[in-house]
């Protein structure tokens, strides 16, 4: 839900940008001095230069070693490169395997939901009741199912995944058209006539918003996950740091992993690009 | 209130049954992996379900205490988070500036694996009780700032008119629209934050914590296979916890915003 709320307000800002800047094309260049730009930008970079000035050190009474600079971060990162990379795509895959197995779950639930609601409805409801169940209390009972190899981190990803998945493709399937429905109707359209052109078409832009939220939840799944039980990925990297007091390397772990989840989710935005095209969200 | 009662009955009716076959189909797998497929370490891997009722009865003071110390300290992190959160939006729905400073951040941050800054935030802390303070506040502030001020935005243009016209008071238009219609907003970045919040607590006391059901759920794990059925109780206490915390904020949004469409009794049968 809270992906939603990125691309609205994403959206509205297009909306209202074009009404601000009357410049007109000479004035183009100016928009990358428009102040919804600039600001963060310079707030972001005063902000690492009073980390890096040891300012923050100052004023929380950090030591060096509890809270390492950037310059360091960067450092650790560069000398780790190859560890860092191979770790963050076995992260990674973990990740995308679980969240496909999760999400394609969650849609067939959804789908089961809406062909069934009497006896479904019950299932949609033990799904949601998984969600709330934390990943930490998860994660042990996986590795006593599937061992300690890529499968464990995977299956607690499908579990997170599932939930958000089977609820919003689920909202999307009940939440058509009823006029749409009743010309389904007129035309005695049976049941599977009205999923095949009607509800799976409705349920996309729910189905993708799902996926955006499970892109991130499960790069904190796999991560989360590795803490535990693993020898490999970013979070096994990162608590074994911390516990060798290696803190750089450990903040460069957690940079490594923002990267990869944004590109995760852009990679998801553009799928969405391509597949729903003809949504009036995605249109100019 | 017939019909209510019918309502009740269709809806409670199914999800027993789900309920119950779950617990059946748990027992009979569990006594195939013990006894058919003689899996090593089966009680580990699924164990009998009465067996863990019993010891979560047996057990349930120290259960109960530790569950209880959990859900105080993912709470007070929690109720700070939320507060920021909801200072945050206000701030932003007055200030372009403000927006336009921290809204990118905000979006950004959701971008990070934040239960992945766990053990750092506990590195630089060193103190179990602020780290978790901290790790479920942070968890919170995002999700409640981002889905509050888009609340705040959505506020209907005609209303806002007609406050306008009444020449209402800035804080005026908040306390009597800005707020009621950010609701439904705040309580849907809670009920997202609320779960995650007690993971984060469990999180902290998994690296290394003196109270709380996360300390109990990793030496019973170590123990081994004689401690299984207390391993389980206490994965079950932290999954009673996540949900416990997903219903009070339903309850609570139920409480205070009830005119939201979902709570409303539906008609029909499609």
């Amino acid at each position: 839900m809270d992906s939603n709320t990125i691309r609205e307000f994403t959206s509205s800002n297009n909306v209202i940008s074009p009404d601000t800047e009357q410049g007109g094309d000479p004035w183009k260049f100016l928009k990358w001095l428009n102040p919804g730009f600039v600001l963060p930008l310079l707030a972001g970079a005063l902000f690492l230069l009073l980390w890096e000035l040891q300012i923050f050190h100052r004023i929380f009474d950090l030591k060096k070693y509890q809270l390492p600079l950037p310059s360091a971060i960067a450092e650790a990162m560069r000398d780790n490169l190859s560890l860092l990379l191979s770790y963050t795509g076995y992260t990674l895959t973990e990740a995308v395997l679980g969240m496909l197995i999760g999400s394609s779950c969650g849609f067939l639930i959804a789908l089961a939901a809406t062909a069934w609601p009497r006896w479904g409805g019950g299932s949609l409801t033990m799904v949601a009741a998984l969600n709330a169940v934390p990943i930490v209390a998860l994660a042990p009972i996986m590795n006593l199912w599937f061992g300690d190899g890529i499968g464990s981190r995977a299956a607690i990803v499908t579990a997170t995944t599932m939930a958000a998945m089977a609820i919003n493709a689920y909202k999307g399937m009940a939440a058509v058209d009823p006029l749409a429905l009743d010309l389904m109707h007129s035309y005695a359209a049976g049941k599977r006539a009205v999923f095949r052109h009607l509800r799976i078409q409705n349920s996309l832009p729910y189905v993708f918003t799902a996926l955006k939220i499970n892109a991130t939840a499960s790069m904190i799944g796999a991560i989360v996950g590795e803490f535990f039980f693993s020898s490999r990925g970013l979070g096994y990297l990162l608590s074994n740091s911390i516990k060798v007091a290696k803190m750089p390397l450990g903040w460069a772990c957690i940079v490594l992993a923002a990267i990869a989840g944004v590109i995760f989710y852009l990679v998801v935005e553009r799928l969405e690009k391509v597949f729903i095209k003809w949504h009036p969200s995605r249109r100019a | 209130m017939k019909l209510n009662r019918a309502l009740m009955r269709s809806r409670v009716l199914p999800l027993l049954v789900w309920i119950c076959g779950l617990l059946v189909l748990w027992e009979a797998v569990s006594w195939w992996l013990l006894h058919v497929a003689k899996t090593p370490l089966a009680q580990s891997k699924l164990p009998y379900v009465h067996e863990v009722a019993l010891t979560l009865w047996q057990y349930s003071g120290t259960l109960l205490r530790e569950g209880g110390a959990t859900f105080g300290n993912a709470g007070v992190g929690f109720l700070i988070g939320a507060l920021s959160g909801v200072l945050l939006a206000v701030l932003m729905s007055l200030s372009r500036t403000i927006e336009q400073l921290a809204f990118p951040y905000a979006v950004a941050s959701q971008m990070i694996p934040i239960l992945g800054l766990a053990p750092i935030i506990y590195g630089i802390v060193r103190d179990e009780q602020m780290s978790r303070i901290i790790i479920s506040g942070y968890i919170t502030f995002f999700p409640v700032a981002l889905n509050m001020l888009r609340g705040l935005r959505s506020v209907d243009p005609s209303a806002l008119e007609l406050m306008h016209s009444y020449a209402a008071k800035p804080w005026a238009v908040y306390w009597k629209l800005r707020f009621p219609a950010a609701l439904p907003g705040l309580f849907s970045g809670l009920k997202i934050a609320a779960t995650l919040a007690v993971t984060g607590a469990i999180l902290v006391e998994l690296m290394g914590a003196q109270r709380g059901i996360g300390v109990i759920m990793l030496r019973n794990l170590y123990y081994g296979p004689s401690h299984t059925y207390m391993f389980w109780s206490t994965v079950l206490v932290g999954a009673l916890l996540g949900m416990a915390s997903y219903w009070l904020m339903s309850l609570v949004e139920r409480l205070v915003a009830p005119w939201q469409p979902e709570f409303r009794p539906q008609g029909g049968s499609r």
